[in-house]
């Protein structure tokens, strides 16, 4: 499973890159997880099978949807109270519903 | 206070993700990012030339002759005096991504178009000459720097906009029957390239003729004077920071939609700063990137670095301690995304005030400490945003401890506005952990 994320610099997603790492090694799911900045996202795509947006440049949702229909893969979204807290289990619980979907 | 949530979510959210989301705006904030790498590196040298320490010139020049300073800001020029020509490149390149056409070809293309636009003189004063002589046979690099940034960005867009839509229209030249298709493809490839040379050419020959003289000098007098002199004003600085906030107020990441708009005018800002380091003039403005990025966003926008303090040591609730937690370790690099979301300041009345109120006291005691003398201004260094309070007012002055100072400053300032309001929220926290209604 990729997991994707992406915020205005790739700064404050890094930080629930690594919570999400942790939730995912406690319950055995190998992911990689990892963080860009809105500019290159278009670079990461490809390798993506998830792409989940922060709640600060939700202005750039509809564009990253339609790139993401482009290529297959769902985007969405993260709950800002899980961003805010660091929630990586329930952000990883998000993405793994978003890919069952 | 509902009515209050309202508002912003219908009026404020959709206008700023319209702003956000606009195409150039987006190009332009996305290339000019690919020049603040090269800034950051040329601040490590530029800082090395000017320490401010009693005997550091002549100890540096006992030890390394008398020409250390000129070699040490060799890096200094092949960072900064070329942030034109790198913007020129970045903001084609972004621009005809969003177009989806070859952004390698529209960043070359609008270098190009860049270097039609600027003179293949200068103008020197040779030793013992009163007057100025034309010298050929070479680029202006202050016209390459900071002073042609503006002029970069239109002719990348323009040029961008060109090339795109000729190819988007799919303009054909028509070939003989008989000629190769991949020989009438590569013609065809260079038609829209052609026609971006061929308009920036006809535009110079047209300004030559005027008593502007060059299309740097046009925007110059036209556009970057007068918006620098707005931007650089305690007023410009006010409303940019107030729409900052509002914005994050609403849970957008406000600092990255104004400085899309003002990162130009505060980048050109911040190095005629440097420019008057390196020449031994006073620095003339107090407004530049890192008057915000350092002196105001402490803890990250809204300077919340106080209020992650006061989460971490004076919390009375379980909720707002756990936040403090995690809301110091990226504070310290003014990274505040836990605080803004997790507290949450969004769209929450009681902190949007200390939230909107704070930065905004922050640009009023920094600029009556700048203007006084009281503080160092920025020296035009390029610190990043992420450097922790204190060392980034130490660097971002050139080394001066009372930079340092005035962040000491802010910070008490801060503290004195969001205290108030944090123990409040932090009541209410405490009394829903312990059951009790009010």
């Amino acid at each position: 499973m990729n997991i994707l994320l992406c915020c205005a610099a790739g700064m404050s997603t890094s930080l629930l890159v690594t919570k999400m790492e942790a939730a995912a090694k406690a319950e055995g799911i190998s992911a990689k997880i990892w963080a860009v900045s809105a500019n290159e996202v278009n670079n990461h795509l490809d390798q993506a099978d998830v792409l989940l947006v922060g709640p600060q440049v939700r202005y750039l949702l509809p564009k990253l949807k339609k790139a993401g229909l482009e290529k297959g893969i769902p985007v969405d979204l993260i709950n800002s109270v899980h961003y805010g807290m660091c929630n990586g289990a329930e952000v990883l619980k998000f993405a793994k519903n978003l890919l069952d979907s | 206070m509902s009515k209050f949530n309202q508002m912003l979510e219908e009026k404020v959210m959709p206008v700023a993700g319209r702003i956000a989301g606009q195409r150039h705006l987006q190009a332009l904030r996305d290339g000019i990012i690919l020049t603040m790498p090269l800034l950051i590196i040329g601040s490590i040298f530029l800082i090395l030339g000017f320490l401010p320490i009693d005997g550091y010139p002549e100890f540096m020049a006992r030890t390394f002759g008398d020409a250390w300073l000129t070699k040490l800001l060799y890096p200094v020029s092949a960072t900064f005096d070329i942030m034109a020509l790198i913007a020129a490149f970045g903001i084609a390149y972004r621009l005809a991504e969003q177009y989806k056409v070859d952004p390698l070809s529209a960043g070359a293309i609008s270098v190009a178009a860049f270097i039609l636009a600027t003179p293949y003189f200068t103008m020197f004063t040779p030793e013992g000459a009163t007057e100025a002589v034309q010298v050929g046979g070479v680029l202006p690099m202050a016209l390459l720097g900071s002073k042609g940034l503006f002029v970069a960005m239109i002719l990348a867009m323009f040029s961008t906009e060109i090339y795109r839509y000729i190819i988007q229209k799919n303009i054909v030249i028509k070939m003989p029957d008989g000629v190769p298709p991949s020989v009438s493809k590569s013609f065809v490839a260079l038609f829209p390239g052609f026609l971006v040379i061929l308009c920036v050419w006809i535009i110079r020959l047209l300004i030559e003729n005027t008593s502007f003289e060059s299309l740097h000098n046009v925007v110059g007098q036209l556009l970057q004077e007068p918006l620098g002199a707005l931007g650089g004003t305690l007023i410009g600085a006010l409303i940019a920071v107030f729409f900052v906030q509002l914005l994050w107020s609403t849970g957008l990441h406000g600092a990255s939609i104004v400085g899309g708009v003002m990162a130009p005018i505060w980048l050109a800002q911040t190095d005629a700063n440097r420019l008057a380091l390196q020449a031994g003039d006073e620095i003339p403005n107090i407004i530049s990137q890192q008057f915000f990025d350092i002196f105001i966003y402490m803890g990250g926008s809204g300077a919340t670095f106080v209020f992650a303090l006061m989460m971490l040591f004076m919390a009375k609730s379980q909720q707002s301690k756990q936040l403090g937690r995690l809301a110091i370790g990226p504070g310290i690099f003014n990274i505040n995304e836990p605080i803004t979301f997790g507290a949450p300041i969004v769209l929450n009345p009681l902190l949007i005030i200390p939230f909107i109120l704070t930065p905004l006291a922050l640009t009023i005691t920094t600029y009556i400490g700048m203007s006084t003398g009281f503080a160092p201004k920025t020296a035009g260094v390029a610190v990043p945003w992420t450097t922790p309070p204190i060392i980034g007012g130490y660097l971002a002055t050139g080394g001066n401890i009372r930079g340092a100072l005035m962040q000491v400053i802010n910070l008490v300032v801060a503290f004195a506005i969001y205290y108030p309001f944090f123990r409040m929220w932090d009541k209410q926290n405490f009394n829903v952990e312990n059951g009790s209604s009010k």
